[in-house]
């Protein structure tokens, strides 16, 4: 405790040195840290009340404003404190909008501290790209989801004699199609925008995560009017139609009781859907959960992390409180709190799973993290900020949104229609 | 003021006439204190907010506002967009609907509780309660009574009527209309305390004269209470109007603009584009476009009112 003392106190000299007239007038400076988030309640909100108590021990002085509700209203508080001339020392910010961001107020570069930290060697290159926008890291990924997750109900497998997952779409049809027979509902849904954006990507990345990279994130015109976009596209449409139809406009927790109790059969969520069942009392028994089906047979990843952005102060304290900031949410020490409150994984590639506290299905998702990386099949998300930028984003599930509930849509006309909302959003 | 009265103890004698200067001036003072500051107030918040937002609908601001001249290529932009033409027909059904139906409901209770009721005071406040719910409340309570697995459909089904189907919120043909239903249920109260104080408001004589006449409840209503009370109409379709341009909150809890595109309007696009795809000039051209459609409305009701008075000027 006390060498990390000193750390944090030598942190704060090295910018006493820095900006020296203002040092003189503080005397010694103790690390400060001013932070917006959206986390405020449930396993968020004490993930991050965790990270500042870490914080606090180190000797630094914790700030943090939540602003709870949709993304939309933080972003509101943070462009209001950036026209104001007077933005946090880092606040909760993730994928492209990084960049966007980054160009309308100044950052810190981290450069220094994440090679110190060791830490590029240990980020998936695709995850380290988008916190260094112009080559120099100017934001800290803090953990890391996979939304290509399928969970299925034990009950509903049980009812239709099936024990392994399906690892293939062909299987999951298959699969789907018995349910359907029994009378379940094959696949649970909630029928909000991202929700629908995300059955696609998880079909996409699944029958092809090279034509992912280069249809969704390299938004190339002959990829996205290619034959994998258009499979993807039918895919999408047999899911819709293995939905219960009585479903629209709510979130997919709504529907966790009947999934449990065997309505439903499968779940395509994120990762974070492990904390949210454990929340409404049920137990890991109650589901079988494990990477979506992928065609090639190798693992693929479809990422989505959280991550904060540094912006730039004259204040020392702050800088020293960025500086202690920066090199715990990169620590492995962190990283294991945070992603055990959460039922997220670490950033870390390097880290050990294998202890208590960690869920089978996390540490499956890890090793699955590593190994896309590996085979470069590890993706960025669309429905989730990943991929693009907020406008593309948006103009792209406009077009799945529409198509999962309008079946008139044919898939053809599915593929063309998100070719040009690409080009017209460009 | 005579000078005897300065023998008042403890007042010193030159203090007196004091007061009677401020009272005169504080008369002449009142008007303007009470006109000028709420007149700065609204100038500065509706007039220069409109200006400014006006003036970032012909920049190409992003995530800040900027401040290069680009021209109408936001309205262009947005004038070419999917989500804008669905919007702004969705707005077309959902204004009519919304205003015809909450209307015609608000005149019914109005009526209803015309009929010298017993507890008019209690039935008055049952009908009048929902426009104290915000409208998010009014959404997320239809968002789960429509619903068709939990909702409705779902109860009537359970008392055994299997085959009933009331699933409109799930059906992107009908999903406009639900908030049609939401919107009506939640202002047909407020249209009806403007009728019910038109319809107490007319001269009973002219009851009486009709009942003289021979003329039944229905056609004293038809032919005497509603052309009297033509204003009143005119006043509660404006209100009504206005209220469904602006719509955002209901759509947002009840449906959130879904399934699919389906119930999009016009203001969910201009929150879309200025604060989810962090475009503001675009926004700001939607908001822009979304005002002038409120002087669509507004503009007719002024002419009207002129004409009105100019006419009444005429016959005296």
């Amino acid at each position: 405790m006390f060498t990390i003392d000193r750390r944090g106190l030598m942190a704060g000299a090295a910018s006493l040195l820095a900006a020296p007239h203002l040092a003189r007038a503080q005397g010694s400076v103790k690390p400060r840290l001013t932070l917006i988030s959206q986390w405020s309640a449930g396993s968020d909100g004490a993930a991050i009340t965790a990270l500042g108590r870490v914080f606090e021990q180190e000797g630094g002085v914790w700030q943090h404003s939540p602003v709870p509700g949709f993304t939309t209203e933080m972003m509101n508080k943070l462009r209001a404190d950036i026209l104001a001339g007077n933005p946090p020392a880092a606040s909760q910010l993730k994928g492209p909008e990084i960049a966007a961001w980054s160009r309308i107020a100044p950052t810190v570069d981290l450069t220094e501290e994440v090679k110190a930290a060791g830490y590029e060697e240990v980020v998936a290159p695709d995850l380290a790209k988008l916190h260094k926008p112009q080559g120099k890291w100017i934001a800290l990924p803090l953990q890391i989801y996979r939304t290509n997750t399928l969970f299925v109900s034990s009950k509903a497998m049980a009812r239709v004699g099936a024990t392994e997952l399906p690892t293939t779409w062909e299987a999951f049809n298959a699969l789907a199609g018995k349910m359907q027979a029994e009378g379940i509902t094959p696949v649970a849904n909630g029928g909000i925008r991202w929700d629908d954006g995300m059955k696609f990507e998880i079909a996409l990345a699944g029958i092809s995560p090279a034509a992912y990279r280069k249809a969704i994130m390299e938004l190339d015109d002959d990829a996205l009017r290619g034959p994998e976009v258009l499979a993807a596209f039918q895919q999408l449409r047999r899911f819709a139609n293995w939905m219960d139809p009585a479903v629209a406009g709510q979130h997919y927790s709504v529907f966790l009781p009947r999934f449990i109790k065997g309505e439903m059969g499968m779940l395509m969520m994120g990762g974070w859907a492990q904390g949210v069942i454990r929340h409404n009392g049920f137990d890991a028994g109650d589901y079988m959960i494990g990477q979506a089906p992928v065609d090639n047979g190798k693992p693929a990843f479809v990422l989505n992390a959280d991550a904060f952005i540094f912006w730039r102060s004259k204040e020392p304290d702050l800088q020293a409180g960025q500086k202690l900031f920066a090199k715990l949410v990169m620590s492995k020490r962190v990283q294991e709190m945070y992603s055990k409150t959460t039922g997220s994984i670490p950033v870390r590639t390097d880290m050990d799973l294998s202890g208590e506290g960690w869920s089978e299905g996390q540490r499956e998702a890890a090793r699955s993290l590593n190994e896309s990386v590996k085979a470069n099949q590890a993706v960025l998300s669309l429905a989730h900020n990943m991929a693009q930028s907020n406008q593309l984003t948006a103009a792209m599930i406009d077009v799945l949104t529409e198509y999962v509930h309008n079946k008139a849509v044919t898939p053809e006309q599915g593929r063309q229609r998100l070719a040009e909302a690409v080009e017209s959003a460009r | 003021m005579p000078a005897g009265t300065a023998a008042v103890a403890g007042v010193p004698p030159l203090a007196r006439p004091a007061p009677a200067r401020w009272r005169g001036w504080l008369g002449r003072l009142a008007p303007h204190l009470v006109l000028w500051p709420p007149l700065l107030v609204s100038v500065l918040h509706v007039v220069s907010f409109t200006a400014y937002t006006t003036w970032i609908s012909f920049t190409p601001s992003t995530l800040l506002p900027e401040y290069d001249w680009v021209g109408v290529q936001n309205y262009v932009s947005v004038l070419n967009s999917r989500n804008w033409k669905i919007a702004y027909s969705n707005l077309v059904i959902y204004g009519c609907g919304f205003v015809l139906l909450t209307t015609a409901l608000g005149l019914l209770l109005a009526v209803l509780i015309d009929q010298r009721i017993r507890a008019e005071n209690l039935f008055r406040t049952i009908f009048l309660y929902p426009m104290a719910v915000s409208f998010v409340v009014t959404g997320t309570v239809w968002a789960w009574l429509l619903n068709p697995g939990i909702g409705i459909q779902h109860l009537v089904r359970g008392f055994g009527w299997a085959g009933f189907r009331f699933d409109w919120l799930v059906d992107r043909e009908m999903a406009i209309y639900t908030i049609v239903i939401a919107g009506a249920w939640q202002a047909s109260g407020f249209a009806m305390a403007l009728f019910l104080a038109g319809i107490r408001s007319v001269d009973a004589d002219l009851y009486r004269a009709a009942q003289i006449d021979g003329a039944g409840p229905w056609r004293i209503y038809r032919r005497v209470v509603l052309p009297c009370i033509g204003p009143i109409f005119i006043a509660v379709l404006v209100i009504l109007l206005q209220f469904a341009i602006k719509t955002f909150d209901l759509v947002r809890a009840l449906t959130g603009g879904g399934p699919g595109l389906a119930t999009q309007l016009p203001t969910l696009v201009v929150y879309d584009l200025m604060f989810q795809r962090g475009l503001l000039g675009r926004g700001a051209a939607a908001a822009v476009m979304l005002l002038l459609s409120l002087l669509v409305v507004l503009l007719p009701y002024f002419a009207y009112a002129r004409w009105r008075k100019r006419r009444e000027a005429r016959h005296g």
